[in-house]
């Protein structure tokens, strides 16, 4: 059981390690199939992790397991950091929470690296990019299998870390330069907030242990840490105000994109709010926050989806607006609908991307849905399984989304009047998920094929790709399709039951079979009137789009966020540098430097006269002084 | 005790390392102010030696000791360059050696 977590964390650095050694002593498929194999490896350490858990939660055959093994194990390699009573080991823990990651993560990431073999085949650097996407799977399953704050920290940085060098990835493109940065500034804040968190933590309770979490806290302590805590979800998982980073972060290529929003990062959020869910149930106000920051991204990021042309940036945004319904989830203290939500999301986002990624590569990296319409004729293999993901993601049954997302809208109904606003929020974004969804796919899909598709399309020896991207293509659309049947609340529901030990829902969370169904066939119909929407708008032209120019300008404009942080952010301090320039540095730095080497110059000047070279002149003097020297003793004698 | 009072001595010391001081302010024959500095080093010797006997302390031989090993180099030294003076064919006046003037 431990020794399958270490092999899941360690395999990926491994591949990465060998693949950076080897350099180009091996040929590129060479490096490409190190870094997949030990994406794979660390899938079949994930399972050989979750069949322990699993042994050890059938302790005593009730699904409450009470013990310590079914609360997880923790294994400390060495102690790492000490000072004083303070300690912190190199510890990683396996329970429940942590294996469903491990799996996820290495799960669907090693489909999107054995995806990338065939999309970055011919890329003229390779060997950088798996070293690179393998280290990013190795930093997500640090951050989720972190037996301490310390290491989730750890591995919480190095995500970002390996965020920015992927989304950075083609730097000979300016574009990714900054959207690179801008991810790794934007990450960095969360990091910070979480280290003050941290910080308040160990003041209080001396440790960094996830039971500290539990430990005896004020409620402003509480409810301090929990916000800094918040904040590096929030970063992370690009909720309202720090989401500004992710849309940009399609500057990476298509599988870095993928396993940025269905693997590793963005999720990182959700399962930190799940992780530490002891100190938001003890700051619930905070909590309700993370659930309204949730509701209102999903709002927001759905309307920005609307107008988006770029076929990647669409299901960016509907990304956001997806991990908006898993914070809703977990703010609500339904950790397990929001752990199963991630879970479906990401197969079909991955999904998603991927057949993007297909259309991308067979049209010549053309990204505009505009120029695409009619595609679904020359590749119908991508069209179907966008299909299947894009059912998933607007929750129509059997697909996985229908499962997962109905359960996250019908928990906020107990919770008290802001409840009902969050049930607003999802059902509305449910209705624009829906429209945005499908308005990507009459506009790309159906129809006879455009001349630019006519023009551009090249297949792949006769296939729509090569095998490589195939392969993990169909795969993630079955389990798009039957991924959601392993829960049904509340008929069924054993993730719940698997996470109970790890993250109890909280009572207020857990709907009633009548709210569950209501909500699912609300939810689906308000799904099934987006789409239709869709169709009469974007496929049959019978409605025109509304006009309503000052709108449209707001959400193309994605709400003005950006153009609000070089305001207040960016232009002050671009300011600020350049009075400092002006006013100190030139003036005062730059102008120091030169009086200094004037006066040094002109007082030289002055002494060197006392240097005649004739050797009476310096005897005297030394008498002189000396004489000066005895007389000074005489009179003060 | 025997012999003059300590005063005579360091009277005569002074009045040697007067001479030598002079000699150094005033002759400009290079071997002369050597001869000059030679003169006022031995008349601190000679004050030490008189101080040590005059508070029956040790030390202060043990300087003039020391003393005179660096006179000895120093006068190497001096002389030396003295020589190397001489065979460039260089003026042995001090006045014309001022060619560190700043």
């Amino acid at each position: 059981m431990t020794g399958g977590s270490w092999l899941c964390l360690l395999a990926p650095l491994v591949g990465t390690i060998l693949i950076t050694l080897c350099g180009t002593r091996i040929p590129r498929v060479a490096a490409a199939w190190i870094a997949t194999t030990s994406v794979f490896v660390a899938f079949g350490g994930a399972v050989w992790a979750f069949l322990g858990v699993h042994a050890a939660q059938r302790c005593n055959g009730s699904n409450v397991c009470i013990g310590a093994s079914s609360r997880g194990e923790i294994t400390t390699a060495w102690t790492w950091l000490q000072s004083g009573h303070f300690s912190v080991g190199l510890q990683l823990l396996v329970d429940p929470l942590s294996t469903m990651m491990m799996l996820i993560v290495a799960g669907v990431g090693g489909l999107i690296v054995l995806y990338s073999i065939g999309y970055m085949d011919g890329d003229d650097e390779e060997r950088r990019y798996f070293a690179y996407i393998a280290f990013f799977v190795f930093s997500m399953l640090m951050l989720v299998e972190g037996g301490n704050l310390l290491m989730l920290l750890v591995g919480w940085g190095l995500v970002g870390l390996s965020s920015y060098l992927l989304i950075g990835f083609w730097h000979e493109r300016p574009s990714a330069v900054q959207a690179a940065k801008k991810a790794f500034i934007m990450n960095a804040f969360g990091d910070a907030t979480m280290a003050l968190a941290f910080f308040i933590l160990i003041a209080h309770t001396n440790s960094l242990s996830f039971v500290a979490l539990s430990g005896p806290l004020s409620s402003t302590q509480a409810n301090l840490i929990a916000l800094g805590l918040l904040g590096g979800a929030v970063a992370k998982s690009a909720q309202i105000p720090l989401q500004t980073w992710l849309p940009d972060a399609m500057e990476g290529p298509t599988p870095v994109s993928a396993l940025i929003h269905a693997a590793t990062m963005v999720t990182a959020g959700v399962y930190l709010i799940a992780r530490t869910h002891v100190i938001f149930e003890q700051a619930r106000t905070i909590e309700l926050l993370a659930a309204g920051t949730g509701a209102l991204t999903l709002l927001v990021a759905g309307l920005i989806a609307l107008v988006q042309t770029d076929i990647k940036r669409v299901i960016a945004y509907s990304t956001m607006s997806q991990i908006g319904y898993m914070f809703v989830g977990v703010g609500v203290g339904g950790y397990a609908n929001g752990m199963f939500h991630l879970m479906t999301h990401a197969f079909f986002k991955a999904l998603l991307f991927m057949t993007a990624g297909l259309a991308i590569h067979a049209l010549a990296n053309e990204q505009d849905i505009r120029k695409m319409r009619g595609l679904g004729r020359v590749m119908p293999f991508t069209k179907w399984c966008f299909l299947a993901g894009a059912l998933a993601l607007v929750g129509i049954p059997p697909f996985a989304g229908f499962f997962s997302k109905d359960p996250i809208i019908a928990s906020t109904l107990n919770i008290g009047w802001y409840g009902y606003v969050f049930y607003a929020c999802c059902i509305a974004g449910a209705f624009l998920t829906g429209l945005y969804t499908f308005r990507l796919w009459f506009l790309v899909f159906p129809g006879e094929p455009s001349p630019f598709v006519r023009e551009h399309y090249h297949d792949h020896h006769g296939r729509e790709g090569a095998w490589t991207m195939l392969v993990p293509v169909g795969i993630l659309a079955v389990l798009a399709t039957v991924g959601g049947w392993i829960q049904f609340p509340p008929h069924w529901d054993p993730i719940t039951k698997w996470l109970a030990p790890v993250a109890p829902s909280l009572p207020d969370a857990v709907a009633s079979a009548t709210q569950e169904t209501v909500t699912s066939v609300v939810a689906v119909v308000v799904g099934l009137a987006g789409i239709a929407v869709a169709w009469a708008v974007y496929s049959e032209r019978k409605i025109a789009i509304p006009a309503a120019p000052s709108l449209r300008r707001l959400l193309e404009e994605k709400f003005y966020f950006d153009t609000l942080y070089d305001r207040i952010f960016y232009a002050p301090a671009a300011w600020v540098a350049t009075a400092l320039r002006r006013e100190f540095e030139e003036p005062v730095v730059l102008q120091t430097g030169t009086d200094l080497g004037n006066t040094t110059l002109a007082t030289g000047g002055l002494v060197r006269r006392l240097q005649t070279g004739l050797l009476r002149t310096y005897v005297f003097f030394i008498a002189a002084g000396a004489a000066a020297v005895v007389l000074a003793f005489l009179i003060a004698k | 005790m025997d012999g003059p009072s300590v005063a005579w001595y360091i009277a005569l010391a002074a009045f040697l390392f007067g001479i030598g001081a002079l000699g150094v302010l005033i002759r400009r024959n290079t071997l002369v102010v050597l001869l000059s500095l030679e003169l006022m080093l031995n008349a601190g010797n000679l004050a030490l030696i008189a101080l040590s006997r005059h508070f029956h302390n040790g030390a202060g031989q043990i300087f003039a000791l020391t003393v005179m090993a660096i006179a000895a180099s120093e006068v190497c030294v001096g002389l030396g360059l003295v020589v190397a003076l001489n065979r460039r064919n260089l003026s042995l006046d001090v006045d014309t050696l001022s060619e560190l003037r700043g």
